[in-house]
C-alpha cells in the first residue's frame, strides 16, 4: 500500500468554480427548509388532490375513479348552494368588514383621549377563540332567552320572536353579522397601520392646494391605503371562503341548504366516511383560492420590494 | 371543615370510588395466565356523556392489566372524531389493539378486513349469560357482508326513548304515554304554550333528526326497495308523513330554531324546560337526574310511538373489537371477555346509558326497575327494531342517513315552503344518486 502511495502521483483535486460552490452551499443550507415544506405542505396538498380522484373510504387506500367524485358532487343541489353561499358570504362580509374597519381606523387615527384603550378594545373579537365567539353568537341569536330577541321584544322594537338561525330569510344574514364581528379587527388594524404611514406632507400639500376634507380623503387617504386594502381583501377572502367554524357552529349549513358552504360540505363528506368525496369538495375550491393566493402573494412581494 | 369533607366525599366521588373498587375486584376475580410481558395493549374507549362510565371503563382496563401482567393504555376518544382518528390510524398502521365502535364503523372497517374474528368468544359469552338478545344478535351478524360473521362483541344497546313532562301532561288529562305519532301530536298541542313547545324534535342536519326516518317508516314509507338499490320515496306514505310534520310545524309545536339545532339542541330544549316531549337516548335523563332532580321526577320514559304501520324503533349497538394487526390477540380476547362479565357490566350499566345485550343481564341489579331510564333501555333492547328496518341496512342506507336527506326533505317543506311533490322529487333524486354509488 505504501509503495503504491509513493509511486502514483496524487491527482490534483478538481474544484468547482467559485460561483457554483457558493450556490451549492446555499442550496445545502436551504435544503432542510425545502424538505420540511415538501413534507408538511406539498405532500399533504398533493395527496389530497390524489385522494379526490379515488373512492377512498375509512380503512381503505381507495382506487382511482377519475372524475367520478367531481361528477357526483356537481349533480347535487347542495353543491350549487355551497358555491352561491360561499360567494355571498365572502363578498358581503368583505364589504362590511372594509366599511367598519376603515371607519373605525379613521376614528381611532384621530387624536382623541383614550384611543389606546379603545384600540385594544376593538381587537377583542379577533383575540377571542373562534369557538367561543361563534357559540356566544349562537346564544345571542336563540329564539327563547337569546339576547337579541330579548332586547327586541322587551323594548318593543319588534314584538315577535325571530328565529334568526332557523329561518331562510335571516340565517345567512345572521352568519354574516357574526363573521363580520369576528373578522373586522384584522381590517381595522391593517388599515390603521397604513394610515399611520401616510406622510403628513401629502395632507399639508393638499390643504395648501385648497382641498376639502372629502377631497383629501378621496385623493390622498384612499390611494395611500389601496395596496393594504387589496392585500387585506385577498387574505380575508381566502380565510372567509375557507372558514368552517362560523357556519358550522351557528347553523351547520342549514336551515335546508341556506348557509351551506364548501368547508361544511367537505366536513359532511368526512362524516359519511367517504374521504374521496370530501377531498373533491376541497379540490373544487382550489382554482379560485389558488388565484387569490397567487395574487395576494405577488402583491405583498411587490410591496416589500 | 364540614364543607371540605362534604366536598371531598361528593356523590360523584363516592360513585367513582365504588366503581374503582368494582373494577379492581372484578379484575382480580378474572385472572389471566401470564401473557404479553413487556408489551402494551392499547384500548380506544368511546367517550360517552357519563364521566363516571368513562372512568369506570378506563379504571377497569387498567386494573385488569395490572392484575394480569399486561401493560395497558386506555385512550378515550370523542366519538364525533372516531372516524377521523380511525382513518388516520388505519393509514398509518397505528390502530389500537382493541376499541369501542359503533355498528356502522365496524361494518365499514369489517369490509376492509381490519378486525379479527371473535366468533368463538361471542358464542362463549352468549352461552355463559343466557344467550344474546335477538335485536343485537341479528344487527351485528355480518354474514350478509360476505366476510366474517362476528367481528365485534356487543356491549350495549342504545336508541331513542320518548321522554315526556308528566307535570305538564297529567294536568292536561294525559296520564299515559302516546301510542301513536298522531296521539303524540295531540298531547303536544295540549301543552304547547310559551315558553314550552310541544315537540322538541330536531329537523336539522344532525343525527337526531334522522328520527324522522323511523317516523316515515312507521307510516309505511320506505327509503329504498327490498333489494336496497332503488330509492322509493315518491309514495303516498311519504306524503302522509310529510303532512304530519307540516301540520305540527303549522301549529308551532316545534321549538323555534329546531331546523338548525346541533346534536345537543333537543337536550338543551328539554333541560331548560322548553319542550314537553323529546326523543332521546337517555342522556337527558342522566343529566336531569344529576343537575335537576325536580325535572327528572317530573319526567317519564316510554317507547317511541307508532304509525299506521306499527312501531319502528331502531336500535344501535355498541361493540368492542380487536384489530387484526394487533400482536396481542389472546390478551385482547381475554380483556373483551372480562369486560363482558356481569360484575363489570352491572356497574357499567348503572352509570352509562346503554341497554343490555345478553338475556341474563336483565337479571342484574341495574335493571331491577328502580332506574326508569334503564327500564326504558331494557324495553328497547328486547323490542327495538333492527337498524334500518324495514329497509335494507346497507352502506347506501348509512350514506343516505349521513347526508340527512329526510330531515332536509322536511326542511324543504317547512322552511322553504316547497310543495310535497317538488320536495319529494328532489329528495328522491338526491337519494338515488347516493344509492347509485354502491
Amino acid at each position: 500500500m505504501s509503495v503504491a502511495a509513493d509511486t502514483i502521483p496524487a491527482k490534483p483535486r478538481r474544484r468547482l468554480p467559485g460561483n457554483v460552490r457558493i450556490k451549492a452551499f446555499a442550496y445545502l443550507l436551504v435544503a432542510p427548509a425545502i424538505l420540511l415544506i415538501c413534507g408538511l405542505v406539498a405532500y399533504p396538498f398533493l395527496f389530497a388532490i390524489w385522494v379526490s380522484f379515488t373512492d377512498m373510504v375509512v380503512g381503505s387506500v381507495g382506487n382511482f375513479v377519475g372524475f367520478k367524485n367531481f361528477e357526483y358532487l356537481a349533480g347535487t343541489a347542495t353543491f350549487y348552494s355551497a358555491i352561491w353561499n360561499t360567494i355571498v358570504i365572502v363578498l358581503v362580509s368583505d364589504v362590511l368588514k372594509l366599511g367598519i374597519g376603515l371607519g373605525l381606523a379613521l376614528l381611532v387615527h384621530q387624536n382623541l383621549p383614550g384611543r389606546g384603550i379603545f384600540r385594544s378594545f376593538l381587537m377583542l373579537p379577533w383575540a377571542m377563540p373562534a369557538f367561543v365567539a361563534f357559540l356566544t353568537w349562537r346564544v345571542l341569536y336563540q329564539p327563547i332567552g337569546g339576547g337579541i330577541n330579548l332586547i327586541l321584544t322587551q323594548t318593543g322594537l319588534y314584538p315577535e320572536v325571530i328565529d334568526f338561525l332557523g329561518s331562510r330569510s335571516t340565517a345567512m344574514g345572521s352568519v354574516i353579522v357574526a363573521s363580520v364581528w369576528r373578522g373586522f379587527p384584522f381590517w381595522f388594524i391593517s388599515i390603521l397601520a397604513a394610515l399611520q404611514s401616510v406622510p403628513k406632507e401629502l395632507y399639508e400639500a393638499a390643504i395648501v392646494d385648497g382641498a376639502s376634507t372629502w377631497q383629501r380623503f378621496w385623493n390622498v387617504t384612499i390611494p395611500s391605503l389601496m395596496p393594504v386594502i387589496i392585500v387585506t381583501t385577498l387574505l380575508s377572502s381566502i380565510w372567509t371562503a375557507n372558514g368552517f367554524e362560523h357556519v358550522w357552529l351557528l347553523t351547520a349549513g342549514g336551515p335546508s341548504d341556506a348557509t351551506m358552504v364548501f368547508p361544511v360540505l367537505a366536513y359532511y363528506g368526512m362524516q359519511t366516511q367517504r374521504i374521496g368525496e370530501a377531498a373533491a369538495v376541497s379540490v373544487y375550491m382550489l382554482p379560485v383560492l389558488g388565484v387569490l393566493v397567487i395574487f395576494a402573494t405577488s402583491l405583498m412581494m411587490r410591496r416589500e420590494e | 371543615m364540614t364543607d371540605s369533607i362534604s366536598n371531598k366525599w361528593s356523590r360523584r366521588r363516592v360513585l367513582a370510588t365504588a366503581a374503582s373498587g368494582v373494577a379492581l375486584a372484578a379484575a382480580t376475580g378474572f385472572p389471566m395466565p401470564a401473557l404479553a410481558q413487556g408489551k402494551k395493549l392499547t384500548y380506544w374507549g368511546g367517550l360517552i356523556f357519563s364521566d363516571d362510565a368513562n372512568k369506570l371503563l378506563s379504571d377497569t382496563i387498567t386494573a385488569w392489566g395490572a392484575a394480569n401482567g399486561v401493560e395497558t393504555e386506555v385512550v378515550m376518544i370523542n366519538q364525533n372524531e372516531t372516524t377521523q382518528k380511525v382513518s388516520a390510524a388505519v393509514s398509518s398502521n397505528t390502530m389500537p389493539d382493541a376499541m369501542d365502535t359503533g355498528l356502522g364503523l365496524l361494518r365499514l372497517l369489517g369490509r376492509q378486513n381490519v378486525f379479527s374474528d371473535v366468533g368463538a368468544l361471542y358464542k362463549k359469552i352468549g352461552d355463559a349469560q343466557g344467550g344474546w338478545f335477538s335485536g343485537p344478535d341479528t344487527a351485528t351478524d355480518l354474514t350478509a357482508d360476505g366476510g366474517v360473521a362476528r367481528i365485534g362483541i356487543p356491549f350495549g344497546v342504545n336508541g331513542n326513548l320518548l321522554l315526556r313532562r308528566k307535570d305538564l301532561l297529567e294536568p292536561a288529562g294525559f296520564t299515559e304515554a302516546p301510542k301513536t305519532w298522531d296521539e303524540l301530536k295531540m298531547q303536544a298541542e295540549a301543552v304547547n304554550k310559551a315558553p314550552v313547545s310541544g315537540l322538541g324534535l330536531a329537523l336539522s342536519n344532525v343525527g337526531d333528526a334522522n328520527l324522522q326516518v323511523a317516523i316515515l317508516q312507521s307510516y309505511g314509507g320506505r327509503i329504498a326497495d327490498d333489494a336496497g338499490k332503488t330509492v322509493t320515496l315518491d309514495t303516498p306514505e311519504t306524503r302522509e308523513w310529510l303532512a304530519w310534520v307540516k301540520d305540527a310545524w303549522d301549529k308551532k309545536l316545534f321549538p323555534a330554531g329546531n331546523t338548525t339545532w346541533d346534536g345537543a339542541g333537543d337536550n338543551q330544549a328539554y333541560l331548560s324546560g322548553q319542550a314537553a316531549f323529546i326523543a332521546n337516548t337517555g342522556s337527558v335523563g342522566i343529566a336531569a337526574k344529576k343537575d335537576d332532580m325536580e325535572l327528572f321526577e317530573a319526567s317519564a320514559f316510554s317507547p317511541l310511538p307508532g304509525g299506521p304501520k306499527g312501531i319502528v324503533s331502531p336500535i344501535d349497538v355498541q361493540l368492542r373489537a380487536i384489530t387484526k394487526a394487533s400482536p396481542l390477540q389472546a390478551e385482547a380476547m381475554a380483556l373483551l371477555e372480562h369486560l363482558s362479565s356481569p360484575e363489570f357490566m352491572n356497574a357499567y350499566f348503572n352509570v352509562a346509558i346503554y341497554g343490555p345485550v345478553l338475556a341474563d343481564q336483565e337479571k342484574l341489579p341495574a335493571f331491577d326497575g328502580t332506574n326508569t331510564i334503564l327500564v326504558g333501555l331494557l324495553g328497547l333492547a328486547k323490542n327495538g327494531t333492527a337498524p334500518a328496518y324495514p329497509d335494507v341496512n346497507n352502506a347506501a342506507f348509512a350514506d343516505f342517513g349521513s347526508n340527512f336527506i329526510i330531515p332536509k326533505l322536511a326542511q324543504r317543506v317547512v322552511v322553504d315552503g316547497w310543495d310535497f311533490d317538488r320536495a319529494i322529487a328532489e329528495a328522491q333524486a338526491q337519494g338515488q344518486a347516493i344509492y347509485d354509488k354502491y
